[in-house]
């Protein structure tokens, strides 16, 4: 099981809280599961297309991943860290140009039809290379899929794709959805985006706008006995601090991705009936970057983006920001990833005074009012702590003599501020780590991108050597020398500092103690719940 | 006192009518002419909206594309695609055309949110809506009007002072701070009523407890909104009565010995209700968005949260179709009560004069 | 003095003065004593109330100061409401005089803008305007005047209505005066004194916007206002509510101030209005 890598506080708090009430299966066998009942959840959002084929992201994944299921899940304990759904084996050939998968047998779709390799085959080629967000990149060279007989899928690819990244990308990007609903008309307007169909342990059952979101149980699940739950509903709680009360009113039973604020978790944790869980994300982790345009001449110079970075005080950050939960980051790979991170690299501990010499140093002297010169600064509007990491910014900025003027935007409104009209200085962006360094975060440094593609480098930063490393290891099969490429990328990264990593983060459960099974899975909260259960 | 009523709501009366013959009967003509005025007049005033509304949020940075792939990301093929899918590569003109061209067949357009028509998006949430904004109005009006007339019934006293201090510095208080408040106190602590939502989530429950599990969930949002402008009716009453104390069928009634509780009801109170039955029309503008932040923290599926979403998401047709929707309903109930006005009054242009 | 003595013959009056006192006082002390950022962090976060005499009201989610806050917010607040509240009197007190001088077509034409105004829910169109051009005090303070300002063209249309067949507006007719120069110098000043008397409605509804705004996360986040405070404060409600209250309390005396004291006003000048 990989170490959980939140800060120390937060590896107390839940390894503290796993041994009391976490239903690991070595703990969660004192109580056997029992079958039956309704699980509610909170919702903060209502996606809009919930087809997790063509959007791969964890608020789609939330609700469908319950319904459609991928060819293999993310695993404490598994090979590689995966362990097999709809596939049971996947093997890479020699050359990197194939890939072959052997699918589990006697598994039907909701609507009562089998689910055979052409339902891969049309996911793989019609689907994920061509609509959706993540695959259109990590799929951009399969050519075909070989499908010589029912249960087996053979991915083609036209150039060398190394293995290791394949099979990193099956938890998020393989979602497989039944040929025969999408092969006719076009797949962005089938009916079944907004009420999918798949082979997962519940079926979509109902939603009502505004409202909720009813998932039953699939009777003919291939899961021995599974699903336990009856009834999933995902009810939506706009407001952010209603999660909490829900809860309180025991009128939801599970709250998941931190809805219960980080500041109010101490005292929920008192509140008789109730848990918070801190693990069943480690899959998930997100970053809490800051980053630079490098348009501007003073970001440009590598002594200010220094000189930023040690202004910062990552421990403030953690402990206060982030309550604990959260670790400090020295890369651009995040320190629980088990393949990739290392931490020998150059770092940038807090020193105001070593901040204020190198601006110094750099020409920037202080102005008669204390200020050496002004920033715009754009703190992400998605999460709670992005937003409070940018007031954080602008006083450590201050404290430097850079005078930062926050510009609070919509979520839309930033996304084109930063991505596409880089009308920014510098912005605080929590992209996620998705398992392999190739699949969204390289992006955030590699030049030569168009304007607009959101979560990428658009600072106009531009270095050579960092863009050959990038793309040797895009094509290095050999898994060792892979990873050797991206720890050389990480060092260079935070040598160079085209944007500043400052935490890295997941989230936090809380539910009612009768909920059992939860979290027992690095994805937990995007993972398909079949083994969930209420003990009443 | 009739100024924080008249200029908080916002006075919606469209033009000063001609004078009317004050004879009952000729009402009913009256009320066609004024409907047919109406009519034309809001023809214009919907179109002003629709074009004001448009060219703004087509000034707003960030497209409908941006909004959505804050939650997915993806490369500039598939940003070019979406735009090109849901039609933001024509020009603003092209748009603002082919939406006012829909809008004459009644058709307000498909919603890139909700992947559906908006017509049906906007029907699914009015009723919500429009029960939450009648039942605050309701409770506003009838507890308002008649604390006013206990206050009224003795201008000057303690009581009179205090209500109207009172309910002021009720409609003081944010709306949201009432709401959380209210949430904490009677939902979470004494666990008496629902914390938010219209209907106990899926309990295929019908009929009457259906109906009665609305009700349940109302009580909250409805007091969270209705509290707050029980002020206007409140104080509105209490300035009317005060007026009318002092004139001269009131004198009169005094002089001829009528009990003083028979004055207050019959003669007092009633003259003093009239403009309170416009103020419920003027209301309803400032109602509804008041009930954008209300919805929001009870989780009420209604028209404000949906215009919340609709900004959120850049989804300029489901943002023009809640405005649209939300003006035809303010100039539907506005002509309601001047319709029942023009039956209750023959007066009725006179007190709009100048307004 | 006569005026001043009729306004403070009531104790509501008297209570709106001292509040409305208090909180100028506020907002000009702040800087003096409150130098520097209030935003500034200056201790440990969450710290209760009268725990450290130097930080008497606590500190926030990130360590500052309350009491700065709430003093360098009643600033704010004060701005925000005053601002807006000049803004919609200024164009309404326009928009009114022109359609009411003018008449005809243009009077037609801007009641018909005016119409549009009020039919949609000033909150709403607040709430699009800033969430469509960014949040910043500037912002917020345009978008509470576009959807104030449509009282006063009412009241000043109505008023001018009634002045312009007054004699000595026919007299400066007479006597050649421009139009505009007759709506703007002869009519405008006397068509003021009730518009004026909705200055306090607007001012605090202004300051009650703001907050509502703020709680949808569309606030300033460069200042401090009182609305911004109880919107980070309500994350923390039920561990830190001090957040939440401290500031709402405020919010609520000033509103209920400006209410009383406006009361006061138009209750001791002679321009009270009707609507029957």
């Amino acid at each position: 099981m990989p170490e959980l890598t939140i800060s120390r506080r937060g590896l107390l708090a839940g390894s503290a809280l796993l041994l009391a009430s976490t239903a690991l299966p070595a703990i969660g066998r004192a109580q056997a599961p029992k079958k039956g009942g309704r699980l509610i959840v909170a919702a903060d959002s209502e996606p809009r297309n919930l087809n997790p084929a063509i959007v791969a992201s964890n608020g789609v994944f939330f609700i469908s991943s319950k319904v459609v299921e991928t060819l293999a899940e993310a695993s404490f304990d598994g090979k590689d860290g995966l362990e097999p759904r709809l596939a049971l084996s996947w093997e890479g050939a020699a050359d990197g140009l194939s890939v072959t998968f052997k699918l589990r047998d006697g598994v039907k779709w909701h609507d009562g039809k089998p689910f055979t390799s052409a339902d891969v085959a049309f996911s793989a080629l019609q689907v994920w290379k061509p609509l959706q967000n993540l695959g259109r990149t990590v799929f951009k060279d399969l050519v075909a899929v070989d499908t010589p007989d029912n249960l087996t899928a053979v991915f083609k690819f036209a150039k060398p794709t190394p293995f290791q990244l394949i099979r990193n990308a099956l938890p998020a990007l393989s979602s497989v959805v039944p040929k025969h609903v999408y092969e006719n008309g076009k797949i962005e307007d089938n009916p079944a985006n907004n009420a999918p169909v798949g082979t997962g342990p519940f079926k979509f059952a109902e939603y009502k706008a505004g409202q909720y979101y009813r998932l039953a149980k699939n009777a003919d699940y291939w899961g021995m006995d599974e699903p336990y739950l009856d009834e999933i509903v995902y009810q939506v709680l706009p407001d952010r601090t209603s999660a909490a009360a829900a809860l309180e009113a025991e009128e939801i039973q599970l709250a998941a991705f931190s809805a219960v604020p980080l500041a109010d978790l101490d005292r929920i944790s008192k509140v008789p009936g109730l848990k918070v869980v801190t693990k069943g994300y480690e899959g998930l982790t997100y970053q809490l970057v800051v980053e630079i345009n490098h348009r501007r001449k003073e970001l440009a110079d590598l002594k200010v983006r220094q000189a930023i970075a040690h202004a910062i005080d990552e421990d403030f950050v953690v402990k206060t920001i982030f309550l604990g939960y959260a670790a400090s980051a020295t890369g651009p790979v995040p320190k629980n990833d088990p393949q990739f991170y290392t931490a020998d690299v150059p770092t940038y501990p807090f020193d105001v005074a070593k901040a204020n010499n190198l601006l110094d140093e750099a020409g920037y002297k202080r102005a008669d009012d204390g200020k050496r010169f002004t920033l715009k600064l754009l703190p992400a509007p998605y999460f709670n702590e992005t937003k409070q990491f940018g007031d954080y910014l602008r006083q450590a900025l201050a404290a430097i003599g850079v005078d930062a003027e926050i510009v609070n935007n919509d979520s839309a409104a930033h996304i084109k501020a930063v991505y596409t009209d880089h009308a920014f200085d510098l912005a605080v962006g929590p992209p996620v780590f998705r398992g392999d360094p190739a699949i969204s975060t390289t992006i955030l440094v590699q030049s030569g991108i168009p304007d607009g593609v959101p979560f990428s480098n658009q600072g106009g930063y531009k270095n050579a050597e960092l863009d050959a490393l990038i793309a040797k290891a895009s094509e290095t099969l050999d898994t060792a020398a892979r990873t050797e490429l991206y720890r050389e990328f990480q060092k260079k990264v935070a040598a160079d500092l085209p944007l500043i990593n400052v935490a890295e983060w997941s989230f936090i459960s809380v539910a009612r103690d009768t909920v059992g099974n939860i979290a027992n899975n690095p994805r937990w909260a995007v993972s398909n719940w079949a083994d969930t259960y209420l003990a009443r | 006192m009739i100024a924080l009523a008249y200029s908080t709501v916002g006075v919606l009366s469209f033009e000063n009518e001609s004078s009317f013959a004050p004879s009952y009967g000729l009402a009913m003509t009256r009320a066609l002419i004024l409907l047919r005025r109406r009519l034309v007049g809001s023809v214009f005033v919907l179109l002003i909206v629709v074009i004001g509304s448009f060219l703004l949020l087509e000034a707003a940075p960030g497209d409908a594309v941006d909004a959505y792939i804050v939650s997915t990301g993806g490369d500039a093929g598939m940003i070019e695609l979406l735009r090109h899918r849901w039609g933001l590569d024509q020009s603003e003109l092209t748009r603002l055309a082919n939406y006012l061209w829909a809008l004459l067949h009644l058709d307000l357009g498909h919603s890139v949110t909700f992947s559906r028509p908006i017509r049906d998006v906007i029907l699914e949430r009015l009723p919500t809506t429009l029960i939450l904004m009648g039942s605050a109005t309701a409770l506003s009006f009838g507890l308002g009007s008649a604390l006013g007339i206990y206050a009224g019934a003795a201008p000057g006293s303690f009581r009179d002072r205090f209500l109207s201090v009172g309910s002021l510095a009720l409609y003081a208080v944010p709306g949201f701070c009432l709401g959380l408040v209210l949430i904490v106190v009677f939902a979470v602590d004494l666990r008496w009523l629902p914390i938010g939502g219209i209907e106990t989530i899926a309990s295929a429950k019908t009929g009457l407890e259906r109906a009665a599990d609305i009700a349940t969930h109302l009580v909250l949002p409805v007091s969270a909104l209705g509290v707050i402008y029980l002020a206007l009716y409140l104080r509105m009453m209490r300035a009317g009565m005060a007026e009318a104390w002092r004139q001269d069928f009131v004198l009169a009634a005094r002089a001829r010995g009528l009990p003083r509780r028979r004055i207050v009801l019959a003669h007092v109170a009633r003259n003093a209700l009239l403009p309170l039955v416009t103020m419920l029309g003027l209301q309803s503008a400032q109602m509804l968005g008041g009930s954008v932040v209300i919805e929001s923290v009870f989780a009420v599926p209604g028209l404000g949260r949906l215009a919340q979403e609709a900004v959120a998401g850049r989804d300029t047709p489901l943002l023009l179709g809640i405005i649209l929707v939300s003006a035809v309903l303010v100039i539907v109930i506005n002509l309601l009560v001047d319709l029942a006005y023009a039956f209750l009054d023959p007066r009725v242009g006179a007190s709009e004069a100048g307004a | 003095m006569n005026r001043l003595h009729r306004f403070f013959r009531t104790p509501e009056a008297i209570a709106g003065a001292l509040i409305l006192a208090l909180l100028v006082a506020m907002a000009l002390a702040a800087s003096l004593l409150f130098p520097g950022d209030p935003q500034a962090i200056a201790g440990p976060a969450l710290l209760p109330p009268f725990q450290d005499w130097s930080l008497p009201l606590g500190t926030d989610r990130l360590g500052r100061d309350v009491l700065a806050e709430l003093f360098h917010g009643a600033r704010t607040s004060l701005a925000v409401g005053l601002a807006a509240a000049a803004a919609a009197l200024l164009i309404g007190t326009v928009v009114g005089t022109l359609a009411g001088f003018a008449g005809g077509l243009i009077d037609e034409v801007l009641m018909r803008i005016t119409d549009a105004f009020q039919t949609v829910p000033g909150f709403l169109l607040a709430l699009a305007f800033v969430s469509i051009v960014g949040p910043s005090l500037g912002v917020v303070v345009v978008a509470i005047a576009l959807s104030a300002w449509t009282g006063p063209a009412r009241v000043a249309r109505a008023e001018v209505l009634s002045i312009r067949e007054r004699d000595y507006v026919a007299g400066a007719r007479v006597i050649g005066m421009h139009p505009i120069a007759i709506a703007f110098r002869e009519v405008l000043p006397n068509a003021l004194p009730p518009v004026l008397a909705l200055s306090s409605v607007i001012v605090a509804a202004a300051i009650l916007t703001e907050a509502a705004l703020s709680f949808l996360g569309l606030g300033d986040p460069n200042r401090v206002t009182w609305g911004g405070m109880i919107a980070e404060g309500r994350t923390v409600l039920r561990t830190a509510p001090y957040l939440s209250i401290v500031p709402g309390i405020a919010l609520v005396l000033t509103v209920l101030g400006v209410y009383l004291a406006g009361e006061g006003v138009v209750e001791s000048s002679a321009v009270r209005r009707s609507l029957s």
